[in-house]
């Protein structure tokens, strides 16, 4: 009972109350530095390939000799299909294919987003494993123009002298696809949705042919001409789309073939130069989390994800010595490794970071930082309830300190100033402020009607984004805005002409905004972890404001504020990593409409809603 | 057409050399599209319904028949099978597909007994049975994956007395075909792959080809008016080798990438060059001999076949007359042409090797296939760990309408529902379903068991498709290969010919299906996880117990509730009393 009762004191102990902002501070702080420690030696990890049947790198690669006679021919075929349309080319394509023996079939599609028209044809090819029982298949992947939208000549090649070479061999346990897609994101999307029947059949043909459930895809982007170009790495692209990751096991498998069996070089995340210092692993880490977080498709390979098929794109990048056979060698060797497979990938990782070709942290190791910024809003959340609940400031009746202002001084003394209650009990007299007994009702509707309604003006702009035409994109990126910095203001104004919120609705108002922050940045950090850190550091200086009657404090809380801005921070974001904003805004309704992409919701009902809610609390304090 | 022709003629006439001798065989060699080989080894063994009776077995070997006798097996059907036909390129199936069966094993029976208990007590004993002879897992056939068709299938021989016959059906799906299957095999037959044409039969090569399934048929048949009874086993493999990748010798299997000079190059494209070469296709059929695609010679004749007739012809090849047909053998040989030359028989010489030889050509008739009358294709739709749908897309390529039964076999934890079954066909409004037979399953019970009478129209696509819930095991349930998923047994569809006289129908099976279910996680956390959640929540439990009740003796207790309803009421009133007493 001693202990309980000493806990109940302590609840109305004013030192407390000081305590959450310090703690919120302190969870931000552990929360990045936790981060900027990760690419040390002693928080990471080698990469190993944790599922036995792999075995990668363990064959011998026979794809040498006449094969590269084959592979020039092919090139100088696919070469002069660069100017045909896209019925031709795939007439062509489907020729070779089939004079492999292959089954051949192709695919229509098109998909309407920001008023264009993305519109082109996949022609695919089944290699039947004659060990195979149609269960199971592979599928090698070269789009036809890569994400540079340059054409792959020579990764469509060699493609088709591999889907050649593979039909001789009786090994394979699973079918063989060959997907030669129309263009490197919609394209391979139209396929898988279409394999897995959850597409749009008025807009995307169905297959026509299918084979087993997919368990894996490699794609290949090599884009050098009808003359070759020898290159210096391979740059493997391992993200899919929302941020979701490919099994780690065939990433070390692919990094394990190439500089193991082959000798080439591998590189992520752009990092051409890589020597393994913090620097660069850090580098590569953020580089990363901000591809992750973005969610976008970045090669052919993303849209496989999201169906549980781990896929990665092999890129060829830099002047080096290697050569085209090398990297078939490689695909060669992968395919090997992926055949030996009995179950799906499932050993390994699917939640890391990488820091390097063969060094990673696990999501045990990474996820607290995220989870320590997140939870820094609901500790405040907390702090804001408790405060919301109290009568204003109580001085401290035992004080001995004279009240600070001197206007004050005159007035003096406690007794006369401060209602109090007489307790007894047990034959004691207790002198109690009256303020501290009395329970201070809490006006809930307006906070809040006004937190929900915020997150739900978040659907505007999100449904403007999406259907805007791409010509009016940049012109409503502006006007949208302008108008969300003015509007906190503008609410802020109108609200006041009807003298709400008062002190205590505005602090629940800011209370009910972060404690939705949190608790979505927490669920959000299970799913996409770079998503919910870049929103979190974004959002951290929401913790720390408070509405003050004080006009030139208010004033530069909202500065800081307008600079916080979702839409400032986006439009500083694609300015510092050299985008257009337009092709940024395009890119995301297609993703939109295409891909499946969720960061545009995130972004318009969690970051944006609880951004206002706070320029609204600040902005109370210039209209007071 | 001339080789449906062919096929036709050789089916009837080995119909009626099969009646007339004890013992027969032979194999028939088809060459297909895209350097395929058809090889098709057929070999009967007949043996009087008395002597069978009194366990007098001459050609039928004594294992099986006295696992048939003690499990009270009227008539059997056992497949092994490996790959898929296709039917695209090959055209229509050996034996109508007859004597094919889905990827795995398949097994069904008329067994007789009194009642169904005692029918499946024997089909038990048949499964177990079978299982040690021809060491494969039929022992794994049990209740959850035996089903009783209704209208798929039809006894094949005569029985007399059918109304204590019982149907029963069951598949493997995993399980996976290989040389330990053959060997039983071989050893049913009298010369045990000695001598005839069973000494071609090499497991490296039966096992490397791209389609190839093994059955054995057993059928009581009669003469007219039920007397003069024998009981007939059937042996079939039909298999389809890759010429290619057959010829390659077993000590060097790769198949390396071949030397520039060996691959014939279009010198018309302007990049042709040293280093540059469009490959073309071969325009020429490959040479090859049975030696060589068999890995092993044809050892002479079996000395239980027919000296003389139609019977002693044991190799036949059904080519074009064009193509060139050479004999390599010391021995004396017979050839005898039929079928206005294309199907050319020998008579194999005893106790000297056989080759049939054939060297590369240009062919100036192309292959003549006939197209099958279905074309069937099954996959599972949707992602997931939850639900999922299968669609089945059959497409009739011909003039006239064709009537099917459709069978599906499904596992217990795939739960289908009924009321999402849709069957489309692209160009008709009409319902193409006609009959439906559905058993639904019980968890840990039994599958489900779907059978649908259809008709397609002419030169139209049926979609079927249904949406199915995925169940979750207890995690003593799962195979050591969880996240592999589980096999879904191919589905049956038998086409309903009325005109046809033939008692063996016509089948084709779809392949069969990976259903990916909700997996745990294995590993090593998991069970920590499991163990230390189990701790927690038995200290919860108790402490919150400890908690929240009050634990009083029975005479404390009060009586007449103070609690409950009636207190709430009695202190609303004694408040609002005191209220008005005040006022």
């Amino acid at each position: 009972m001693a202990l309980i009762s000493t806990l109940l004191a302590l609840r109305k102990d004013a030192r407390l109350l000081k305590i959450p902002p310090y703690l919120s501070a302190l969870c931000i702080i552990v929360g990045v530095v936790w981060l900027l420690v990760l690419p040390l030696q002693e928080y990471s990890r080698n990469t190993y390939v944790s599922e036995n049947a792999l075995l990668p790198g363990q064959v011998h690669t026979y794809f040498t000799g006449s094969e590269h006679n084959i592979f020039r021919a092919y090139r100088h075929e696919v070469a002069s299909l660069g100017d045909r349309t896209t019925q031709e080319r795939n007439q062509r394509l489907g020729d070779i294919l089939r004079s492999s023996n292959l089954k051949v079939a192709t695919q229509k599609y098109s998909y309407a987003t920001s008023g264009r028209n993305i519109s082109d044809e996949n022609v695919y090819a089944i290699l039947q494993g004659p060990r195979a029982d149609a269960t199971e298949a592979i599928v090698l992947i070269a789009a036809w123009r890569n994400m540079d939208n340059e054409i792959n000549h020579s990764g469509v090649a060699l493609v088709l002298t591999l889907a050649r070479y593979f039909k001789r061999w009786s090994l394979w346990s699973k079918d063989i696809i060959i997907l030669i897609s129309g263009d490197s994101t919609s394209g391979p999307q139209a396929w898988v949705d279409a394999y897995h029947n959850s597409h749009n059949p008025e807009t995307i043909e169905s297959l026509s042919i299918k084979s087993g459930a997919l368990q894996g895809a490699i794609a290949i982007d090599y884009p050098a001409g009808p003359w070759g170009h020898r290159y210096d790495k391979l740059h493997i692209v391992y993200d899919g789309v929302n941020g979701q990751l490919a099994n780690l096991d065939l990433f070390n498998t692919a990094v394990s073939v190439a500089s193991g069996q082959m000798g080439i070089g591998c590189t992520l995340q752009r990092m051409w130069k890589h020597d393994d210092s913090y620097k660069e692993r850090l580098q590569t880490m953020l580089r990363g989390m901000i591809s992750q977080g973005v969610g976008h498709a970045s090669g052919p390979h993303s849209s496989f994800i999201p169906y549980h098929v781990d896929a990665i794109t092999l890129q060829t990048v830099g002047d080096g010595w290697h050569d085209e056979m090398s990297l078939g060698r490689t695909v060669e060797s992968l395919f090997r490794s992926l055949n030996n497979l009995l179950e799906h990938l499932h050993q390994s990782f699917f939640f890391y970071l990488l820091l390097h070709a063969n060094r990673f942290v696990s999501i045990g190791t990474y996820l607290p930082s995220a989870m320590l910024i997140a939870v820094n809003f609901s500790i405040t959340s907390i702090a804001l309830w408790v405060a919301s609940g109290r009568a204003g400031k109580i001085p401290n009746p035992a004080s001995t300190v004279p009240p600070a202002t001197p206007g004050e001084k005159s007035t003096s003394s406690i007794t006369t100033k401060t209602p109090m209650t007489v307790a007894k009990k047990d034959g004691m007299i207790a002198l109690i402020p009256t303020a501290l007994l009395q329970t201070n009702e809490r006006a809930l509707f307006l906070p809040l009607a006004f937190v929900l309604a915020t997150h739900f003006l978040g659907l505007l702009p999100l449904y403007i984004f999406n259907n805007t035409h791409s010509s009016y994109l940049d012109l409503t990126f502006t006007i949208v805005a302008l108008l969300s910095t003015l509007l906190p203001h503008l609410t802020a104004f109108s609200l006041k002409r009807f003298s709400r919120p008062t002190e205590q609705e505005t602090i629940l108002i800011q209370c009910f905004s972060l404690l939705l922050l949190g608790m979505f940045l927490a669920a959000l950090a299970t799913l996409n972890f770079s998503l919910s850190v870049l929103i979190g550091i974004a959002t951290s200086p929401l913790t720390f404001i408070r509405s003050t009657k004080n006009k030139p404090v208010s004033g530069a809380l909202s500065l800081l504020l307008a600079v916080l801005n979702p839409m400032v921070i986006i439009r500083g974001a694609t300015f510092y990593f050299g985008q257009d904003i337009m092709s940024v805004l395009v890119k995301a309704a297609e993703g939109w409409h295409v891909w499946g992409l969720w960061t545009q919701v995130v972004v318009w009902l969690v970051w944006w809603p609880a951004w206002f809610a706070g320029s609204v609390v600040v902005s109370g304090g210039l209209f007071a | 057409m001339v080789s449906s022709l062919v096929l036709f003629l050789l089916n009837t006439f080995i119909a009626y050399v099969a009646a007339s001798s004890d013992y027969y065989e032979r194999l028939l060699i088809r060459p297909l599209p895209q350097s395929s080989v058809l090889t098709s080894f057929n070999f009967r063994s007949n043996e009087s319904a008395d002597a069978f009776e009194h366990q007098n077995f001459r050609y039928f070997p004594r294992s099986l028949g006295q696992i048939l006798q003690h499990a009270g097996t009227k008539e059997l059907h056992l497949r092994f099978a490996l790959g898929r036909w296709d039917a695209e390129s090959w055209g229509q199936r050996p034996w109508n597909g007859a004597r094919e069966g889905g990827t795995g094993v398949e097994l069904w029976a008329w067994v007789e007994a009194q009642s169904e208990e005692e029918a499946f007590a024997r089909w038990l004993t048949l499964t177990n049975a079978l299982s040690g002879l021809f060491c494969a897992s039929l022992n794994f056939i049990d209740a959850t994956k035996t089903i009783r068709p209704v209208m798929t299938f039809q006894p094949e021989g005569y029985h007399a007395n059918s109304s204590n016959l019982h149907l029963l059906h069951g598949t493997l799906p995993h399980e996976v075909v290989c040389t330990e299957n053959l060997t039983p095999f071989l050893k049913l037959l009298p010369c045990k792959g000695k001598a005839g044409i069973s000494s071609l039969l090499n497991g490296h090569k039966l096992f490397d080809a791209s389609w190839q399934t093994m059955s054995i048929d057993v059928r009581p048949m009669c003469g007219p008016g039920g007397g003069d009874c024998t009981l007939e086993m059937e042996q079939t493999v039909d298999m389809v080798l890759d010429i290619d990748r057959s010829k390659r010798p077993r000590d060097n299997p790769i198949p390396r990438p071949l030397p520039i000079e060996e691959i014939e190059c279009d010198t018309s494209k302007g990049y042709n060059g040293g280093d540059t070469c469009y490959p073309l296709d071969k325009s020429e059929e490959p040479a090859w001999n049975l030696t060589e695609i068999f890995g092993q010679p044809l050892k002479g004749a079996c000395p239980l076949t027919e000296q003389s007739g139609e019977g002693s012809m044991t190799v036949c090849i059904n080519t074009p007359p064009e193509r060139i047909l050479q004999v390599n053998t010391t021995g004396q040989y017979e050839e005898a042409k039929l079928a206005s030359d294309t199907v050319r028989c020998y008579k194999l010489p005893t106790g000297a090797d056989f080759d049939l030889v054939l060297p590369q050509q240009r062919m100036t008739t192309g292959l003549v296939l006939t197209g099958p009358q279905l074309f069937a294709a099954r996959s599972i739709n949707g992602h997931g760990q939850e639900r999922g749908s299968v669609q089945a897309v059959i497409k009739n390529p011909s003039s006239h309408s064709v009537e099917f039964v459709y069978l599906e076999s499904l596992p217990w934890f795939m739960k289908p529902y009924l009321h999402t079954l849709r069957a489309r066909v692209d160009n008709s409004l009409e319902n193409p379903v006609k009959e439906t037979y559905y058993r639904p399953a019980v968890d840990r019970k039994r599958g489900t068991h779907l059978e649908l009478r259809m008709i397609i129209p002419p030169a139209s696509t049926l979609t079927l498709t249904y949406d199915f819930d995925k169940a979750i095991l207890r995690y003593t349930e799962y195979p050591p290969d969880a996240n592999r998923g589980f096999d879904v047994a191919p589905a049956v569809i038998r086409l309903i010919n009325p005109g046809s006289s033939d008692n063996k129908g016509i089948y084709l099976r779809t392949t069969s299906l990976l259903l990916p279910l909700p997996t745990p996680d294995f590993s090593m956390p998991y069970n920590v996880i499991i163990l230390t959640s189990t701790v927690m929540a038995l200290g919860f439990g108790n402490i919150f117990n400890l908690l929240v009740r009050r634990f009083v003796g029975i005479d404390e207790v009060q009586a007449g509730g103070a609690g409950g309803l009636q207190g709430v009421l009695r202190g609303k009133i004694d408040s609002l009393k005191a209220l008005f007493g005040r006022g």
